[in-house]
């Protein structure tokens, strides 16, 4: 091998590495940008109006406190329903679906509704309920969430329960306690902090889902917790005020996408912390 | 007649038996607890037990021993069905407790289960409090006071020679102890359900010496209590523990006799060959 | 003493209950059958008007006329896979620079870390690449780097058609760089997460032979991991279709057709969003709902070829 060889297969390598190194870099670039931006221009619209007012008309002063409550009412009855349906069908996946021919099917559709597009789930919603009924309503909005989160849980589920040894299934088969009581009291409990986390992540990314909601809660200039009303939500007032021409709506998109951002990555972290804690009184 | 019941039949005045170093307790012939006949056992297509006919003696100790593959933990597992979890896996054939057969579809697992304990070759603690563990089991099969069931608790792990060293954390989750003691909890929990019964899969062969010896004296506490059968790689190990030993080979019975017989004069060749290491 | 009997030939209590978990978890898995049955279904039957109307023509017309109830999907289409492809093309590079970075060369204290932001990347919710798209980085294109790309590119032969044009900030290319950014994560973590299940043994008899690095990853680690690889793409690819948000807000929403990417377009998703609370006949939104059919159909074309590519690299990893 001569050195002319050796040379450029070295000086090949140093430039695939410093590529490397700049996509990195690149990535990053990006990654600081979008968080700078959001928390620089979200803390300067920050007052305590955000969450003592609602959603005021252009060229008025307000908050978001309609929308904050609509996206904590919507979230929490989209995780509410999507969750336990998840954690049941994950478990048939895990339990009973392991090998057959149904458990593959059903994690095939799972798979492909974990990455469809959520305006598509949006749409079935609208013509499932909206149009039905005849108006849009925040039930509607949680039930596109719900569609959204429970291929979420359904796949940290399964997955989560087949960490558990085999053995640990046996054994409690073993002491006579019957398969459903071996499921929900010994197996939930050694996957409980994975399940918790599948939680969290579908959580934080249903919070800020806007295309679904757009054609089933909408949004609501006023405060309400009528469910089976138009309701207000961060993601659809960022939405409707960043693509309006008045400033004062502008700046309160950005509040609105802050403080969003931030709860995203509240969440986020806490699915980590019982992630890493649980796996240090594991191994 | 089985090896068994001819080894248990010599005449005791004949020379042969007078000069053999015969253990006090294998005259009078002991009762059998369990025992298997024609059993066959599918996984799927495959077979993995032929025939299989073992006689297990109340409340001695019985080793399954073999090469692997040789079927001794897919025999052991027949004896509280846990293989019927698992779909494909097929048992047929007669399998007697007390002379019931436990294979039939009307024996209730739970029954059988409460009859016959099981403890696996990992230690596998639930996710629960000591005291938990050992309970859990108890409160599915009976209901029994605080009280009670403290003493329960209380009796099962001295049972298992984990007492004095847990006593005072009983509320502590059980996945903090070592590993000798998690395994000896799980027996805990076996013993708790006072099976009759106790199946012992290879127990000893995820723990270190000094645990693995502390269990073997347990085993040989616990014999007087239940009936054991231990499926073990380790021969030295059922040389130790057992009264009598059987010992298997691509699924069939080669031969079963007493611990004594199999390890100084077994009748069958394979038996010697795997007794002096010439494979396995 | 515990309470047992004889056995006898009766069904327990926990029989019942056994089969009755186990009826409703069966129930809970049909129901993610019939969720995404239904809402394929849903959409086929609100946009069967559009599709009955317009037949194939559908997916070839230009026109969006609201008040001669006269649709075609050409424009959102074309948009939506030029927006794809331009992502595709930033994204996997950058892509497999990372996941390169983090496997091979970084040290080991760095890797959680940057592993940790990379994956930030992909929690923030699209509005907000949204908003910071049309606030930050539309002006800072427009004023900055089109007219660059206009002045320079846009006059070479051929492929200068596709630079040409005001420099708005708003586009195709602008939403293909948004969209690149958001899906680098998705691709990123999945090819690094299958780089690592290349066995070490594989690598050291490389750099035991005198590989660089750039060769280990190049000549053993990617043809390993090929179809997962490209599994991850296509994934990252059915994201960039369905993507709606981050897209909406920059792409200009334009009914008209052309050739730059400096100029405005449309892309299904953003087409839906804007205008299907304002459609104000059956019609209108009939071709709306079509066209969210269409995205379905072709979302899940790539993502069941993804999730069949990686699941060709976890069986061949079983077997091992």
């Amino acid at each position: 091998m001569n050195a002319w060889h050796i040379a450029v297969r070295g000086a090949k390598n140093a430039v695939a590495q410093l590529l490397a190194t700049l996509a990195t870099a690149f990535g990053l670039f990006w990654l600081g940008w979008i968080l700078w931006t959001t928390l620089h221009n979200g803390f300067a619209s920050i007052n305590l109006a955000l969450f003592t007012q609602m959603t005021p008309p252009p060229g008025e002063t307000g908050g978001l406190l309609n929308a904050f409550v609509g996206s904590a009412l919507m979230s929490g009855l989209g995780v509410l329903i999507g969750a336990p349906i998840g954690v049941l069908a994950g478990t048939y996946l895990a339990e009973y679906g392991r090998g057959a021919w149904f458990g593959e099917v059903i994690r095939f559709v799972n798979d492909i509704l974990l990455s469809a597009p959520s305006i598509v789930l949006g749409l079935f919603v609208y013509t499932l309920v909206v149009a039905r009924v005849g108006h849009f309503s925040a039930l509607a909005g949680s039930l596109s969430l719900a569609l959204i989160v429970l291929p979420v849980v359904v796949r940290t589920t399964d997955e989560m329960l087949r960490l558990v040894p085999t053995q640990m299934r046996e054994a409690a088969l073993s002491l006579g306690v019957p398969q459903w009581k071996v499921t929900t009291q010994v197996l939930y409990r050694a996957s409980l902090p994975g399940i918790v986390t599948g939680i969290l992540l579908a959580l934080a990314r249903i919070s800020g889902e806007t295309a679904p909601l757009l054609f089933t809660a909408l949004n609501n200039q006023y405060w309400t917790t009528d469910l089976s009303a138009p309701m207000a939500n961060v993601p659809v007032v960022i939405f409707q005020y960043a693509m309006s021409p008045y400033d004062n709506w502008h700046s309160l998109a950005w509040a609105g996408a802050f403080f969003l951002t931030v709860f995203v990555l509240l969440v986020g972290l806490a699915a980590r912390a019982i992630v890493s804690r649980h796996r240090m009184t594991h191994d | 007649m089985t090896d068994l019941a001819q080894a248990f039949t010599m005449n005791e005045t004949s020379p042969a038996v007078a000069d053999m170093d015969v253990r006090r307790d294998l005259r009078p012939m002991p009762k059998l607890k369990l025992s298997t006949h024609g059993l066959e056992f599918h996984y799927g297509r495959a077979r993995a037990l032929h025939d299989v006919q073992l006689d297990v003696a109340e409340k001695r100790v019985t080793a399954l021993i073999g090469p692997s593959g040789c079927g001794k933990s897919t025999l052991l597992r027949v004896f509280n069905r846990i293989y019927a979890l698992y779909p494909g896996q097929v048992a047929r054939g007669e399998v007697l407790l007390d002379g019931m057969d436990i294979l039939t579809p009307d024996y209730p697992l739970a029954l059988l289960r409460s009859k016959v304990g099981m403890v696996f070759q990992k230690p596998v603690p639930f996710p629960m409090t000591i005291f938990e563990n050992v309970a859990y089991g108890i409160r599915h099969h009976e209901r029994l006071s605080k009280a009670d069931m403290a003493v329960r608790v209380e009796s099962a792990l001295r049972q298992a020679a984990l007492w004095d060293e847990v006593k005072d954390k009983l509320r502590q989750s059980a996945l903090g102890l070592s590993g000798g003691q998690q395994q000896r909890l799980c027996i805990a929990r076996a013993v708790a359900l006072r099976p009759e019964v106790l199946l012992l899969d290879e127990p000893t062969s995820a723990l270190d010496p000094i645990s693995t010896s502390r269990i073997e004296q347990l085993i040989d506490e616990l014999k007087r209590d239940f009936t054991i059968v231990i499926v073990t790689h380790n021969m030295q190990q059922a040389a130790r523990v057992s009264d009598y030993t059987a010992f298997m080979y691509l699924g069939d019975l080669v031969e079963q006799d007493t611990t004594e017989t199999i390890f100084s004069n077994p009748s069958k060749r394979q038996t010697e060959d795997y007794i002096t290491g010439r494979f396995g | 003493m515990s309470v047992v009997t004889l056995p006898v030939p009766t069904r327990v209590a926990g029989d019942t209950a056994d089969r009755g978990f186990r009826w409703l978890a069966t129930g809970a898995a049909l129901l993610v059958l019939v969720a995404l049955v239904a809402a394929a279904g849903s959409m086929l039957w609100g946009g069967r008007a559009a599709f009955e109307k317009f037949g194939f023509g559908f997916l070839v017309s230009r026109t969006w006329d609201p008040v001669a109830h006269e649709f075609g999907a050409l424009i959102p289409i074309y948009g939506t896979l030029v927006t794809a492809l331009i992502a595709i093309l930033i994204a996997v590079p950058v892509s497999f620079g990372i996941a390169m970075f983090l496997t091979e060369i970084a040290p080991k204290w760095m890797r959680g870390a940057i592993g940790a932001a990379v994956e930030l990347l992909a929690a923030i919710p699209s509005i907000i690449y949204g908003m910071w798209g049309l606030f930050v980085l539309v002006p800072a294109l427009a004023e900055h780097v089109y007219p660059w790309v206009d002045a320079h590119l846009g006059s070479w032969p051929l492929v200068g058609v596709l630079f040409s044009g005001p420099p708005l900030g708003l586009g195709m290319l602008t939403a293909g760089l948004v969209l690149a950014i958001m899906i680098i994560p998705f691709i990123a973590s999945v090819m690094r997460e299958v780089f690592l299940t290349v066995p070490g043994r594989l690598k050291e008899s490389a750099y035991a032979l005198g590989s660089t690095r750039w060769e280990v990853v190049w000549d053993v680690v990617l043809p390993y991991t090929r179809s997962a690889v490209v599994g991850g793409i296509f994934l990252g690819l059915g994201r960039a279709l369905g993507e709606t948000m981050a897209v909406t807000f920059v792409l200009g929403n334009s009914h008209d057709l052309t050739a730059s990417l400096l100029m405005p377009g449309n892309s299904i998703a953003a087409t839906i969003a804007n205008e299907f609370t304002e459609a104000d006949s059956p019609m209108y939104r009939s071709s709306l709902i079509a066209l969210g059919f269409v995205l379905f159909l072709v979302t899940f074309v790539v993502l069941a070829a993804a999730r069949l590519m990686l699941r060709r690299l976890a069986r061949q990893e079983g077997n091992r």
